[in-house]
């Protein structure tokens, strides 16, 4: 399998009040072509700060992170943008959405900003509406955002996350905000994308989430403590993958 | 504690403060300013008038047998009266410093004598040794001649040659106006008797002290002649124009004021709207609404301290400088009305923290629990924008820019109400510049539309056949044009000195016959037909008025020593002689020996030819009268009416200038307050991909567009505003009805396009602030 994503000796500081802070440590890894990685660890141990990092959404303070081959780190903050437009997909906790703009609107956003896919806007329109539609959402197209459940608020992020059909999706503790039945909706729909090839990287605190993924990458203190694979065990036995990192977490000290 | 929480807000919110105190020193500075020479002047005009000893009755006449019938009615009555010469002279007869002397109205020399006459230091001129000269302050403002003191002024008349050196310019309440129609050169007894001889036309200016309440009538019973003839109020009324300019500068600051509380108005709820929170837990703990609110108003107390104290310095040089055109033409006492500018920058400073206060009604309204949630419950009744990103076909960046307008409306209507204000602001005094440099303005001047007006004021003389002399000078110029291949209609204004009564009600006037190739028809009339024979004559209102005519009534009219009946056919409008005038037809016989002067040569060419033939044609006058002035009509207008319009053009660079910083200094507050509430969505919008560029686009956009919305509105206010503001001051120097000569590119695509390019690019500025925000900062959202 060819790697989408390989990071490199990654290392983070900050800066406060003239002391340093080492957020990442040193960080290696990699993650092919559709894989399905979550990243956990305790609180502040450095995974949202990875996963912006390792997006560029970040800047890092030293390292490398190739991102389908490319040096992100070098890049500048256009080739970023692009890199952000069409190449990545990116879900957050939060479910942030323009306040100003209906759900389909909010969807279709980047699709219009970007000359990617070459369409008219109705096409665009037309390829929001499929995507709500697969997610179970297109009742709430024209609705203002405030209108709409977060469950439905996070699978129109999804939705957006998807529209210019990027090679990777990032998501920060996509269900962190949802009740247990939204969670399950929201994670069913993420591990369909990525069973239809889009590779994923998450970060979650929920093992069940993490149960769904193909391997998951623990993280203490900014350092990478160890990785587990899950693809040895049967997708629909959700209760043994979970059983498995559960007892795989308790020895790394979770 | 106070003092903490002072520091800590200037220390955040350094831009929005700093705007707010410029505003707010602005509106001290012009208030307190404009209120200083407004009333100043007011209170100057009167002073000056006192100190000078103007009369309350004058008038001017170059008819002899007049002047012995007034000096009889005089003493008889016992007024208290004095005479003074004035010797005409052309002013092409006068070199200042070797150049032609630009001047188109009436000139005359005159020794000391009757009012009296200030020096630039306000000090009375009591003597003028021969072959010394004084100027008008207003004729030594003027910037097409080079008059500075010690200079040479050479004059030459009836073979008389002398040169003078300009002593200074004087203070002269009776002839220190543009719109007196009339100046004169101060000279010494010897100089005067030496051009005053035989064959110098001479005028006597009669100046009257008395408090005679029939004087007027008594006055107008005789039946005088008289160039000029006005009583202490309609002197004062020459000055308007000066006061009118205070007038628009006090306009101006209100309008700033007005700009200052939008402004105050919207720092201060933006400010609520972002530390609702703490305003929550502030209540939420037991602190009173009343010292929640004082944290709020302690510190627009200190910028309106701060601003009204630098606004107050700020407003004597300013006043001063304001005053500076003025202070040439009238005395003004050196106690400065220092009061006036505290009082004034006192006031405004305490609207604004009165304001403050009453803005931050709202913290009383919210319940703490309101507040923590930052006064979102979620629920919404309105649907946000109409448009939908989908299903519209424009750029994603129109779009945004577009939808966040609609979506938010209210947030914009501080900015939509600044921006209709200068609009206004730039409009209406725009409209008011050109209506007054326009061509066809000229038929408010007794006189009709015409291709070119050539100076040539015919001197008359009482002693030659003057209308052989005018029919001789107009045949003169038909061949000159003629021979240069050019066929011209040529007439000219004949000015007479009348007088006219209806029954027991009489008043002087100035009087004209167009003569020439022009009839009575095609002047302008309000009510009724113009004059079809010799017996039928137009009157203005203000003449109609004060002899109580109508149309269909009969007037006598003296001209000369002739008294005849005229029927009164036509009302129409004037703003020559503050209003006066009468027209008689062309053909009715008038005694040209008693003509009193006349207005420059009219020419209309018959090829009508296009603008750019009659800028060469103007050239080509230039070349054949090289003594004389060439006008557009619209330049013999401002000729006549002095510099107001060289004042108002300042005026308009001056106001264009403040409504261009204050648009600059909005946007930069709207766009920075804008990024700081939608950080996060600007975040967002970096994560899933927008680059700086179009974001900085979407900023900048959304202040064009509110502009662009606000000229529309403004423009489209300005047509009615425009009458309404600026007729009354029309109607003051005499013209009742005003075609507005509004130039449409100038107005609505010149000048909105300066200002949309100068806010845009203060927009465009203040939006670079956003490239600071990471996309990684979208947690900030709430």
């Amino acid at each position: 399998m060819t790697n989408i994503l390989e990071v490199k000796d990654l290392c983070k500081t900050y800066v406060v009040n003239k002391r340093q802070n080492n957020v990442l440590k040193n960080v290696n890894f990699r993650i092919d072509e559709g894989e399905m990685v979550a990243v956990m660890g305790p609180s502040g141990s450095g995974k949202s700060t990875l996963l912006y990092a390792v997006s560029g959404m970040d800047h890092i303070t030293s390292g490398r992170v190739d991102f389908c081959g490319k040096n992100i780190a070098k890049m500048n903050q256009k080739e970023l943008a692009n890199l952000r437009l069409d190449e990545m997909g990116f879900i957050f906790q939060q479910m942030y959405m323009l306040k100003n703009l209906s759900v389909l609107d909010n969807i279709i956003l980047p699709a219009c900003q970007s000359g990617k896919i070459k369409e008219s806007r109705r096409e665009t329109t037309e390829r929001g509406h499929a995507l709500m539609r697969k997610m179970g959402i297109i009742e709430v197209a024209d609705n203002d955002i405030n209108e709409v459940s977060g469950g439905q608020l996070q699978r129109a992020c999804i939705c957006r996350s998807m529209i210019n059909k990027p090679k990777m999706i990032f998501a920060d503790e996509p269900t962190g905000a949802l009740n247990r039945s939204s969670s399950d909706e929201v994670m069913e729909e993420l591990a369909k994308l990525n069973a239809e090839g889009t590779t994923v990287m998450l970060v979650t605190h929920d093992v069940k989430v993490a149960a769904k993924c193909t391997r998951v990458l623990y993280i203490v203190d900014g350092n990478i403590q160890g990785e587990y694979k899950l693809e040895k065990y049967d997708k629909t036995k959700l209760r043994d993958r979970e059983r498995a990192l559960n007892g795989w977490l308790m020895e790394m000290g979770w | 504690m106070y003092l903490r929480i002072l520091k800590k807000d200037i220390k955040r919110k350094k831009t929005m403060n700093v705007i707010l105190l410029i505003f707010v020193i602005l509106a001290a500075t012009f208030i307190a300013s404009s209120a200083n020479n407004l009333i100043t002047l007011n209170g100057a005009l009167d002073n000056f008038f006192d100190k000078s000893n103007v009369p309350d009755y004058w008038f001017a006449t170059t008819n002899a047998p007049d002047l012995e019938r007034f000096e009889e009615f005089a003493e008889e009555n016992g007024y208290d009266y004095s005479i003074s010469r004035l010797i005409q002279i052309e002013p092409k007869n006068v070199l200042v410093e070797g150049k032609k002397f630009e001047y188109s109205n009436t000139l005359a020399l005159s020794t000391l004598g009757g009012i009296k006459i200030f020096d630039k230091n306000n000090e009375e001129i009591t003597h003028i040794n021969d072959g010394e000269i004084y100027v008008t302050g207003e004729i030594f403002q003027s910037t097409e001649n080079d008059f500075h003191e010690g200079g040479k002024i050479f004059i030459s008349q009836g073979g008389i040659e002398k040169e003078f050196t300009l002593k200074g310019y004087t203070k002269d309440a009776l002839f220190g106006s543009a719109m007196v129609g009339m100046t004169r050169f101060l000279v010494s007894e010897n100089d005067a008797a030496l051009f005053g001889g035989d064959g110098a036309t001479i005028c006597s200016s009669v100046e009257v002290h008395t408090k005679d309440a029939d004087y007027s009538d008594k006055f107008n019973a005789l039946s005088i002649n008289a160039v000029l003839s006005a009583d202490g109020s309609m002197a004062k009324m020459m000055y308007m124009m000066d006061i009118l300019i205070a007038a628009i500068l006090l306009v101006v600051s209100v309008c700033l004021i007005l700009i200052s509380m939008v402004i105050l108005r919207f720092i201060i709820n933006f400010t609520i709207a972002e530390e609702f929170r703490e305003i929550g837990v502030m209540k939420a703990i037991g602190i009173k609404n009343f010292a929640i609110r004082g944290l709020y108003v302690v510190k627009y107390f200190a910028i309106a301290v701060i601003g009204t104290a630098v606004g107050l310095g700020l407003s004597f040089p300013f006043s001063r400088i304001m005053l500076n055109g003025v202070t040439q033409k009238i005395v003004i006492s050196g106690e400065d009305n220092f009061l006036i500018n505290i009082g004034a920058a006192i006031l405004a400073g305490a609207a604004v923290v009165l304001f403050s206060y009453l803005c931050t009604r709202k913290i009383r309204k919210f319940s703490p629990i309101d507040a923590i949630r930052s006064g979102e419950t979620g629920e919404r009744f309105k649907k946000k924008g109409f448009l939908r990103l989908g299903k519209s076909r424009i750029p994603t960046v129109t779009f945004m820019a577009l939808n966040d307008i609609f979506s938010g409306i209210k947030s914009y209507v501080s900015m939509i109400i600044i921006f209709i204000l200068g609009t206004l602001l730039v409009i209406i005094p725009v409209n008011t510049i050109n209506t007054l440099r326009s061509d066809k303005l000229i038929t408010t001047f007794n006189m009709v539309e015409s291709d070119h007006v050539i100076s040539q004021e015919l001197l008359f003389n009482p002693n030659e056949d003057n209308k052989a002399m005018v029919e001789r000078k107009f045949s003169e110029v038909r061949e000159m044009f003629s021979e240069n291949g050019i066929e011209v209609d040529v007439f000219q204004e004949i000015m007479f000195l009348s007088n006219i009564s209806k029954g027991e009600k009489r008043t002087n006037s100035v009087s004209f016959q167009g003569i020439g190739g022009v009839t009575a028809d095609m002047y302008t009339y309000l009510e009724g037909t113009s004059p079809q024979n010799v017996h039928e004559v137009a009157l203005t209102y203000i003449v109609a008025d004060r002899i109580g005519a109508e149309i269909g009534d009969d007037v006598e009219i003296k001209v000369g020593e002739d008294t005849r009946t005229y029927t009164v056919t036509a009302i129409y409008q004037s703003m020559n002689n503050m209003g006066e005038g009468v027209r008689f037809h062309q053909n009715a016989e008038l005694d040209y020996n008693y003509a009193a002067g006349c207005f420059g040569l009219q020419v209309n060419y018959k090829d009508n030819p296009d603008k750019a033939e009659l800028a060469e044609r103007k050239k080509l006058l230039e070349k054949l009268y090289p003594e004389a002035n060439i006008y557009t009509p619209g330049e013999y207008i401002g000729y006549m009416i002095g510099n107001v319009a060289e004042q108002l053009d300042s005026m308009k660079v001056l106001i264009l200038s403040i409504i261009l910083g204050i648009n600059a200094l909005v946007a930069l507050l709207m766009v920075k307050s804008f990024i700081t509430k939608e950080k996060s969505e600007i975040a967002l919008m970096k994560a899933i991909g927008f680059k700086n560029n179009p974001l900085t686009l979407i900023q900048t956009m959304r202040i064009g567009i509110v502009l662009l919305i606000s000229v529309i509105v403004g423009a489209l206010i300005s047509s009615p505003l425009t009458p309404l503001i600026i007729t009354p001051f029309f109607k003051m120097m005499g013209a009742y009805s005003i075609t507005y000569d509004i130039r449409a590119v100038e107005v609505y695509v010149v000048y909105p396009l300066i200002m949309l390019g100068i806010t845009a690019l203060a927009a465009f500025v203040s939006a670079q602030g956003l490239r600071k925000i990471s996309s990684s900062e979208i947690s900030n959202n709430e």
